[in-house]
């Protein structure tokens, strides 16, 4: 007996990251080759023609999986029941533009998608926003959709975590199956912090070993390592002249999954949630932890050794939030 | 155990087509969930910095399945041992433009990438020709790797199969997963045939004929027709680019089910060297119903043509002939 069909929103979706995401959605990547799915679709107006032709694609692609498409502008039709809701929709970077430069833009379409979502999705409604700056833009979705659960709204660093193992797996010619645990602490920004001290590697025919005793070159994991992941945005940028949407679209899949249908046992992932107040970083801002996820839910990894390294580089981006936060609300005023 | 790789080769990779389609290949949908690959990416030297970004992106996509990335502007490099082509490259058609437009920029391209993948690719290795004019780039592929077999140069005709299933199922309401046996006679354009004359739709009471559900032959012997063989320029005058989502995803099906095999009571669109099965005109690659099993693709035969569709396969069958007789005067 087939499942009942989940709907999952995807706004921006004529844009790039869009693109590339909703076939992977409708192909089972996000919840499940056996799973259902409704694909809701939402752009601004000057969109509508390309958000045709991606809802026509759609029809033209006689997914097995895809049990119907909403194409729409009207944010209140495309919020309505969705299960799923993956906020792409903003503006996208620019080679030599900063974060930054698109927040004021931003924080107002949040703050009225805020609104949608509240009054129009099903109940205990999962939200990733992955428009840029992602953290604030999901912490002023927060603040405006006050019967949203704030542990139902999330944000992605897992394009970031990612990043982070594939860089290792690069590192140390082994498949990027075989490392785990990264964690990216923080902002999608420069300023996050991709932390190797948990993370582990099993070589082929060998056991699990810490990251950093293998790679054996603390400098390299300390600094350029950190800096490519965290400035890997802007080279995808330099050699295509467009920002990531491939990787972005699957990091997305990923995240949904692994909330949805929980990690594998021993492994975490990094999300970027509402802050409890853990590891000493204050709450009331959007922060990527490490996490786990059962039964629908996520859980921070607890009681990991934090080293003085490590702590000023999760304060650094911690304050960076802060400020976000405080300018985002400034734009509002 | 797990299995051992298999290299699959896309030309024209750093394009809009080899973007959607490297992540589907990366995530098993083209060879199974459990089917590792290796990726062989080939595009032109301009592209090369675009080509290295995909390749960053595919890394950074941290994608189970996939065991290695070769991004190379050299043919010879990209086709070594691989076991499966999906030729991409070539020019994009414009809003505008007719398919012969860029068949003589396309025929010369496909006569050397025929020498390269001849000479490097694994035996056995499985191709399959998407960029237009498809069914005669493939048939110069095929044409200049005399020591390919014949049956294992193929083009994409499941693009407009699929769409064909699309708007059945769109007409009647239904999902397209129980829509099935359309055929798409002939060659990718727009003298393509879908024929519903054998289609059939799952309903509660069992499969039936999709004639007999639509009850609209005029619709379905007219703008149902037309609506399939231009959808390429509907797209691309709704998104101001060429379909590549729905490419991609085509490109997926039909090698997979080329490999895998169709399901049983089902076949597939493939365009495939001709035996002049049906009076179709031997010697060009046309798009018949086949089925597949054991890697291999045979025709369906025996299926009633009626007069309205005899005249449609004798008319895309004429194209293909004066296709085949234009690319060889660009070569001379």
């Amino acid at each position: 007996m087939a499942k009942e069909p989940v709907r999952v929103l995807v706004t921006g979706a004529a844009g790039q990251i869009g693109y590339a995401l909703v076939p992977m959605i409708a192909r089972g990547v996000m919840l499940g080759s056996d799973q259902p799915i409704i694909l809701h679709m939402l752009d601004i107006e000057p969109a509508t023609e390309a958000l045709n032709g991606v809802k026509m694609e759609l029809v033209d692609a006689a997914f097995p999986l895809l049990i119907d498409v909403v194409a729409t502008t009207d944010a209140m039709v495309a919020c309505k029941g969705v299960n799923i809701a993956v906020m792409v929709g903003g503006f996208p970077r620019k080679e030599g533009m900063e974060r930054k430069d698109v927040m004021s833009k931003n924080v107002s379409i949040y703050k009225a998608q805020a609104s949608a979502l509240e009054k129009q999705a099903a109940p205990d409604c999962k939200v990733l926003v992955v428009a840029n700056p992602a953290n604030t833009n999901a912490l002023i979705l927060k603040e405006f959709a006050p019967s949203i659960p704030e542990k139902n709204i999330t944000c992605l660093t897992r394009l970031d975590h990612n990043r982070a193992l594939g860089q290792l797996s690069e590192r140390l010619k082994i498949h990027v199956g075989q490392v785990k645990n990264v964690i990216i602490w923080g902002s999608h920004s420069s300023t996050q912090y991709p932390d190797v001290n948990h993370a582990t590697v099993t070589p082929t025919n060998s056991e699990e070993k810490p990251v950093r005793s293998v790679v054996a070159d603390d400098n390299w994991l300390n600094t350029e390592f950190i800096t490519t992941v965290q400035q890997r945005g802007a080279a995808i940028i330099k050699a295509r002249k467009l920002s990531s949407a491939l990787s972005a679209a699957s990091a997305a899949c990923d995240h949904i999954r692994d909330w949805v249908l929980g990690t594998p046992k021993g492994t975490w992932v990094s999300m970027g949630v509402y802050s409890d107040g853990s590891y000493g970083i204050q709450s009331g801002i959007i922060y990527s932890f490490p996490v786990t996820c059962d039964k629908g839910q996520w859980s921070i990894a607890q009681g990991l050794k934090i080293d003085d390294f490590s702590r000023e580089k999760m304060d650094a981006t911690a304050k960076e939030l802060v400020e976000e936060k405080t300018l985002a609300y400034s734009c509002l005023n």
